[in-house]
């Protein structure tokens, strides 16, 4: 991987990330309106490195691995075009057009979030420099 | 012939003569089908000095060689003719059911010449074809005689019917197929209207056609139809509906509010959504014939000021043009818009683009209480919109309804004020995609067009986002919507691309995943043209070449490739404040890789002979 040491550590960053969100006085609303279940889907770059977000139901959690049900949503990808998309340096349709992110089931909580792409990568940033990935953060 | 059936029908209202015409092959292979055909048959058969409300004028509608192939997204056809709306070359595509029903009865087309004595109608019965009495449907409404058509001769039995404004003349009229798909833009219902002719009825028997290759092509058909419904585009759409988007537009500034004087409301992103609308009035989905993506929306808006009973609900273009562009964020009235929008026979994208110029006419004090005889034009009132404006202008009741019913620019220059506030490009309302949220490769895409503004003329919209690239063309450029780099390259691309999905009349929702090699088995498969990639970019080259020679004979040059100063004024604020779309650098580049003149606005001699297109040379140079 380019990014990442090893699929734990993107996998623990990446749930580390969903958590600030869920704070987010911006992000955390915008999030439970999606109300579906979310499984980003990183196994290419490794056994069980995945990660999951539970928007439904007006509740917010996230976790590694296995969702806790059939997911409303699959994204597939690579944990480094992860790492590019969270920075907001990866534009997803681009990535979906070239087949860089796979996408299975409704993709229409995705178009709620489009616009908050922005504070989620300020949200990152802030992160890889709170865990001392300040090397991460891309230019 | 395959694919194609090589036949057109051929009407003259004033003889009351009906004949059926073989076309060459080569038409085909040249000008491919649709648009591109209907241009051809106009070059070669119009009287350009004809006014195109005068039973001289053309109104042809043209089939692609795709209709009724039983693919997602194929079942579209084109209207074309000299637009009443603009005065030069336009055409307007249409889906639903009218295509295969056409294609089926054993015709690629139907040219309409003279005027009836009489309000009349075409119906065809496969080869059958006569010219019936409408006098009982002449001032009603397209809901009614849609009805009634259907009541009398089947539901099955396909329409066109067009409504009071186009008999009145009002510039942006459309043509409504099966109640609820509509030719929208250019104001093809007033060409029909003054021509007499309140609808066409048809009905094919067998569903039946010849193709070139129909194992190869079978085998292509499921692929391609499990590819498209698989998308995310194909996904989106069917959920929420061409409005799935409308937030995340309004975020990057694409969606112009109060008559273009801003790129941002938020709150109107939540409201107008298509979101909202399947969580508030969505009853089911509809879709056009044989397609998987059911893109359509069927609402009911039960109760309250704008209530309307379940019946076709409206796309993007209509929720904004009828919404945030008016100030509004109610979308019950944009339900109710569009449907008496539909009703009357009217164009939303030029109807709510006129009326929004209105309302910014009257805040500047451009329009007074005299000229509007007490109507008060209030951003966001709509109920006077729906309840009297619209009534007004479908009618040319009044001085405000005659004024508007010739669009924003043709009220503009009856009043002398306010042509630096309309939002058009060569006399078309800009449809509901602001280029300095969009793209800039979209300004170049709306000056180029050769009907006017255009979102649809050609894939730039999608290719700017990403959503679209031909590796097999060698077009893998990522473009920046904000940056001007590679934009005319890219257009060089896009125009032939979109005069090609055009004349093959095929949707541009459906068409993300078809490629290159795709298109190519489409052709071959289908209509046995055997083309090479090129031969099919030439194709297209040609027939936007051929649409600009239409205009240049009606006297347009480059300076009409153009937006407005209101479209090219810096954005005042959101995520794009300052943006500003340098459209000069792009067109001179573009028309440098095109072989066009840069002051004639059309190709060099040289260019159109390299095309094929050495006898259209000699008519212009």
């Amino acid at each position: 991987m380019e990014f990442w040491k090893d699929s734990d550590e993107a996998v623990r960053t990446i749930v580390k990330l969903q958590e600030e969100a869920f704070k987010d006085p911006d992000l955390g609303p915008a999030l439970k309106k999606v109300n579906q279940l979310i499984l980003y889907d990183y196994t290419e770059s490794g056994p069980g490195c995945a990660v999951w977000v539970d928007c439904r139901n007006g509740q917010l959690s996230c976790g590694a691995g296995d969702p806790p049900g059939k997911p409303d949503l699959v994204l597939s990808l690579s944990a480094d075009d992860a790492h590019r998309a969270w920075s907001n340096k990866l534009n997803p349709i681009v990535a979906i057009t070239r087949k860089k992110i796979r996408v299975k089931g409704s993709a229409t909580g995705l178009l709620k979030l489009a616009p908050k792409t922005k504070r989620t990568a300020e949200i990152y940033t802030q992160l890889l420099k709170d865990l001392n990935m300040a090397d991460k953060i891309l230019k | 012939m395959k694919g194609n059936t090589g036949k057109i029908v051929n009407v003259d209202l004033t003889a009351g003569r009906i004949d059926i015409e073989t076309l060459p092959e080569e038409y085909y292979r040249k000008y491919i089908g649709g648009s591109g055909l209907a241009a051809k048959l106009f070059w070669e058969r119009a009287n350009f000095k004809a006014d195109p409300l005068s039973p001289e004028a053309m109104l042809m509608f043209m089939n692609g060689p795709l209709a009724g192939i039983r693919v997602s997204g194929a079942s579209r056809s084109s209207v074309g003719g000299r637009s009443p709306q603009t005065g030069h070359w336009g055409d307007s595509s249409v889906g639903g059911y009218f295509a295969p029903e056409l294609r089926y009865a054993g015709f690629d087309g139907i040219v309409i010449k003279g005027r009836a004595s009489q309000p009349s109608f075409l119906l065809i019965m496969d080869d059958k074809i006569t010219i019936e009495d409408a006098a009982e449907y002449w001032g009603k409404g397209t809901e009614e005689v849609t009805r009634t058509l259907k009541g009398k001769y089947g539901k099955n039995y396909r329409t066109l019917v067009i409504g009071p404004a186009a008999e009145n003349g009002v510039r942006f009229t459309l043509i409504l197929n099966d109640g609820h798909n509509t030719t929208g833009r250019a104001g093809y219902g007033s060409l029909m209207g003054s021509k007499n002719l309140k609808a066409i009825v048809i009905k094919a028997t067998k569903k039946e056609r010849t193709l070139a290759e129909p194992a190869a092509f079978e085998a292509m058909r499921k692929d391609l139809n499990e590819r498209i419904k698989g998308s995310l585009a194909a996904n989106v759409l069917h959920e929420d509906g061409t409005a799935a988007n409308l937030l995340g537009g309004m975020f990057i500034g694409d969606v112009p509010i109060k008559n273009w004087t801003s790129n941002y409301w938020e709150e109107a992103g939540e409201a107008l959504s298509g979101g909202s609308l399947t969580s508030q009035y969505l009853t089911r989905r509809g879709a056009c014939a044989y397609c998987e993506i059911a893109c359509k929306r069927i609402v009911e808006v039960k109760d309250g000021p704008f209530a309307v009973p379940e019946g076709p609900g409206p796309e993007y273009e209509t929720i904004v043009s009828f919404g945030c562009l008016m100030g509004s964020i109610d979308l019950a009235a944009t339900c109710k818009a569009g449907r008496v929008c539909n009703d009357l026979g009217m164009d939303s994208i030029s109807c709510g683009g006129t009326i929004a110029w209105a309302m910014e006419a009257f805040e500047r004090g451009d329009l007074t209480l005299s000229d509007t005889e007490g109507i008060e034009l209030k951003w966001g009132d709509m109920d006077t919109v729906i309840n009297r404006i619209l009534p007004a202008i479908a009618r040319r009741e009044g001085k405000l309804g005659d004024l508007l019913a010739e669009g924003s620019v043709g009220a503009a220059k009856k009043i002398g004020k306010g042509m630096d506030y309309t939002a058009h490009s060569k006399g078309l309302e800009a449809p509901m995609h602001d280029p300095r949220g969009g793209g800039q490769g979209m300004a170049l895409s709306y000056a180029m067009s050769p009907r006017g503004a255009c979102h649809v003329a050609d894939p730039m919209m999608f290719m700017e986002m990403g959503g679209k690239y031909y590796p097999e063309i060698g077009f893998e450029l990522i473009l920046d919507p904000r940056s001007t780099e590679n934009k005319a390259l890219a257009a060089t691309t896009s125009v032939a691309l979109g005069a090609i999905e055009n004349s093959a009349c095929f949707c541009n929702f459906a068409d993300g995943e078809v490629t290159i090699p795709d298109w190519l088995n489409l052709f071959n498969y289908v209509a046995g043209y055997d083309w090479t990639a090129e031969d099919m970019m030439l194709a297209g080259r040609r027939v936007f070449f051929l649409k600009r020679l239409i205009n240049y004979r009606y006297g347009l040059t480059a300076g009409d490739d153009d937006l407005t100063p209101r479209m090219l004024e810096p954005a005042r604020d959101g995520e794009v404040k300052g943006v500003q779309v340098d459209l000069a650098k792009m067109k001179k580049d573009f028309y440098k890789l095109m072989r066009m003149d840069p002051d004639k606005g059309i190709p060099t001699r040289e260019a159109l002979e390299d095309a094929g297109m050495a006898e259209e040379a000699q008519q212009v140079w």
